[in-house]
């Protein structure tokens, strides 16, 4: 029997009548404290001040987000756990539909009309499930991934009745330290069982992350023929496309997700970001548009959306509505640093394309003002940033800005083909081959020297050269996995340079923030784990993979 | 298009006030007095049945728009599935004895859509409820190896008609038993598995037995 006296619920439903109804049934399943919220906001507000045991939320929620993004948001920020039951209601018309769209799913779905006594059954077996998995969650959430896969093992020996829902969680916990053969196999082992959507989209998952995208790709394909209003299926399909080059096959299998399911920001914004990639201007206004209306209730909204669009319309020639983009939404904007840079930058930008050389000249110097006092911005600001200080005829300031970027970025074909053209666009062409060299040349010497270094054994003068790479391309991700690697192998083999890992955990959790969801993370923060372990150290819980911009 | 919005609007309104009517009357306790428990179990009955009705004829419209893709079959446990549906029977007539079974041969967990499929077995339990004399059996089976959920009341058993109808897999009458019946095949069909498809089986067995195998 399940004791509801100490639980807590939340009831999340735009209309009056059925919160009550909510809350009459769950006090007479014996719970006393239920809170109520008639919005997404609200809930969050919520959520914020009080911890919850369980949330039963509407899908519908109304104008502004639907229950399922509500979910996302709260997993997101971190207010809400895996030990936290989400109940979700919806009306029959949506169900399949919101089944396939949740790449992250509610713990169930309640299907509209029903009663009382389902809902209780169907809390009373969430419950029991989350005791089962109680200490493997908590493991999971301290990153003791260890102990997690050993819970999962456990129950999958001792709890049939929880069998698939242990194999995959040990899923997840397999990807998340980076073990990805042994996923695949787990999810091969799944897919033998009953060929589930989540199951296949996990060995797809797997694969993708073991470079094998083609593979990857096939098997999805497969999948969203079968099952079209699979969306998470057309987003890791457009990634493995994006990884092999593909980018025209990507943004289609992304325009199939934004069209059966069109609500989600970051999707909306991945198209707009492919698009653009593509040269397909309007596809790409429209999706960037859809971004930042759509963005209005979302915590995924950031200042480089409105960046995105501005870029779009300037780029068409719609220099008036690239700045109405700014104007429109400047109070969104001066709430932080990287927005007033965003809005210093597009709006010189536009100036600068209407021949308005003095306005153009003051937005960048409020903009390099804003630089200055630490503001950040994505790459593709700063180059905005540096073809308008190019134009202004400040050119040792774009040469700064162009050689932080490329410093930052010398893997990246991309965004060096884009400094070039911004100087080739100058007619100065020649400038720009120096500008990058200049910039990138150290990191790429000190890079190779580590690599050469750490390849003939010498770990400790490797791990000098990779700190000292790391320190000059700070938002390189690559170069800090890279560093921290070496830094890790040289602790393994002499523990009297434990002091290094100090700096591992400092470069990780920067990598972590700048690329969360990149393929060799995972695999990272296990080792350092067992690093600390195998010293004694007691680990520092790992910090939120949040992949929030700075200053939001 | 004004009007779609419209009837679309109507039908949400009418599905929360049904979840309303139904939480409602299951917040009325029951007393132990004829009197009052009777009509009490009666309402609830009447409310189910509503609620059954809408959602499996709007099903229904929906396949006839362009077939049901079960999205959520996923791995559930057998013996959940069937004490959830027996509470749920029980909840509706006190005075019916209800008893569930699992046979030993049926796996603990099963591969099926378990929201769509315990709707196709709460029809047969709004049926069983209505005929049977005081007995009504719920039981997990493995037959053909597929997955046999069924409902077993004392009552006099199907009417000829119906049987002979779902047995050579003729269309069966829109309204009451027929409508319900239309919706379980439905909804057993779409579940397939290794080229095997879902079934709907009537029979008289002791009473009426309704009983869906999924594969």
């Amino acid at each position: 029997m399940i004791e509801y006296k100490t639980k807590t619920a939340l009831v999340i439903d735009d209309y009056p009548n059925m919160r009550s109804a909510f809350r009459t049934a769950l006090a007479a399943f014996g719970l006393t404290k239920v809170d109520m919220a008639a919005t997404a906001a609200e809930a969050l507000g919520r959520v914020k001040n009080t911890r919850y045991d369980i949330i039963i939320s509407d899908y519908n929620l109304g104008e502004s987000r639907d229950g399922q993004q509500l979910l996302e948001e709260m997993r997101h920020l971190g207010l809400i756990g895996l030990e936290t039951v989400y109940l979700m209601v919806t009306a029959e018309s949506l169900y399949e539909k919101v089944v396939a769209a949740a790449e992250l799913a509610p713990d169930d779905y309640l299907i509209k009309p029903f009663n009382a006594d389902i809902m209780r059954s169907r809390l009373d077996g969430i419950l029991a499930k989350k005791e089962a998995f109680a200490q493997t969650y908590r493991n999971f959430d301290r990153g003791e991934m260890e102990a997690a896969l050993a819970g999962c093992d456990e129950l999958m020996k001792t709890q049939p009745k929880y069998l698939v829902d242990a194999m995959r969680f040990k899923g997840e916990v397999l990807v998340a330290m980076g073990r990805f053969e042994e996923a695949s196999e787990l999810y091969n082992e799944i897919v033998r069982l009953r060929a589930v959507p989540w199951a296949r989209l996990g060995l797809a998952r797997t694969l993708h992350l073991r470079n094998k995208s083609g593979e990857a790709e096939r098997m999805l394909e497969d999948l969203v023929i079968q099952y079209p209003e699979l969306i998470p299926g057309h987003d890791l399909l457009a990634d493995v496309q994006i990884a092999q080059d593909k980018y025209q096959q990507a943004q289609v299998s992304l325009q199939r997700g934004v069209s059966t399911s069109g609500k989600s920001i970051l999707r909306q914004r991945r198209l707009g970001e492919v698009a653009y990639h593509n040269g397909d201007l309007n596809t790409a206004e429209s999706a960037f548009d859809a971004t930042v209306q759509k963005g209005k209730y979302s915590i995924f909204l950031a200042p480089n959306d409105f960046a995105n669009l501005s870029r779009v319309y300037i780029e068409q020639g719609e220099t008036s509505d690239a700045m109405r983009v700014i104007q429109d939404n400047r109070k969104l904007l001066q709430e932080s640093d990287e927005g007033k840079l965003v809005s210093s930058v597009m709006m010189g930008l536009a100036h600068s394309r209407n021949g308005n050389a003095a306005e153009a000249e003051r937005h960048m110097k409020d903009a390099l003002k804003m630089k200055q006092l630490g503001a950040a911005g994505k790459p593709e600001l700063l180059l905005d940033m540096a073809e308008g200080c190019l134009k202004a005829g400040l050119a040792d300031e774009a040469a700064a800005l162009v050689g932080e970027v490329a410093r930052n970025a010398h893997d990246s074909e991309r965004l060096l083909a884009k400094a070039k053209s911004i100087y080739n666009d100058a007619g100065k062409a020649e400038v720009a081959q120096d500008v990058i060299k200049q910039a990138t040349e150290h990191v790429v010497r000190l890079s190779k020297e580590g690599a050469l270094l750490a390849q003939r054994g010498d770990l400790i003068s490797a791990t000098r050269q990779l700190f000292q790479a790391a320190k000059e391309a700070p938002r390189n991700p690559r170069v800090l996995m890279n560093a921290a690697w070496v830094a890790m192998r040289l602790v393994e083999q002499d523990p009297s340079q434990s002091h290094e890992l100090a700096q591992v955990r400092l470069l990780l959790d920067d990598a972590a923030y700048l690329a969360p969801d990149h393929p060799r993370l995972g695999g990272l923060q296990t080792k350092l784990r067992s690093v600390e372990a195998a010293l004694g150290i007691k680990s520092a819980s790992p910090r939120k993979r949040t992949g929030q911009l700075n200053g939001r | 298009m004004e009007d779609n919005d419209l009837y679309a609007a109507l039908l949400h309104e009418m599905k929360n006030n049904l979840v309303l009517l139904a939480m409602t009357l299951d917040n009325i306790p029951h007393c132990g007095e004829e009197l009052h428990d009777a009509p009490l179990d009666a309402a609830r009955l009447l409310a189910q049945r509503t609620s059954e009705r809408l959602l499996q004829s709007l099903l229904i419209y929906k396949n006839s728009q362009g077939g049901v893709i079960l999205n959520a079959v996923d791995a559930y446990s057998t013996e959940d599935f069937v004490q959830e549906l027996a509470q749920h029977t029980r909840s509706l007539k006190g005075t019916l004895t209800v008893t569930a079974e699992v046979d030993d041969e049926v796996p603990a967990i099963w591969f099926f859509d378990r929201n769509m499929l315990e709707m196709a077995m709460i029809n047969a339990v709004h049926n069983s409820i209505s005929y049977a004399r005081q007995q009504i059996h719920i039981r997990a089976s493995i037959r053909d190896g597929m997955l046999a959920i069924s409902v077993r009341d004392d009552s006099d058993g199907y009417p000829a008609h119906i049987l002979e109808a779902v047995a050579e897999d003729r269309t069966l009458q829109t309204s009451g038993t027929g409508l319900g019946l239309r919706f379980a095949r439905l909804i057993a069909r779409a579940h397939q598995n290794e080229g095997k498809v879902g079934e709907l089986r009537l029979y008289n067995e002791n009473g009426a037995v309704f009983e869906i195998r999924v594969p």
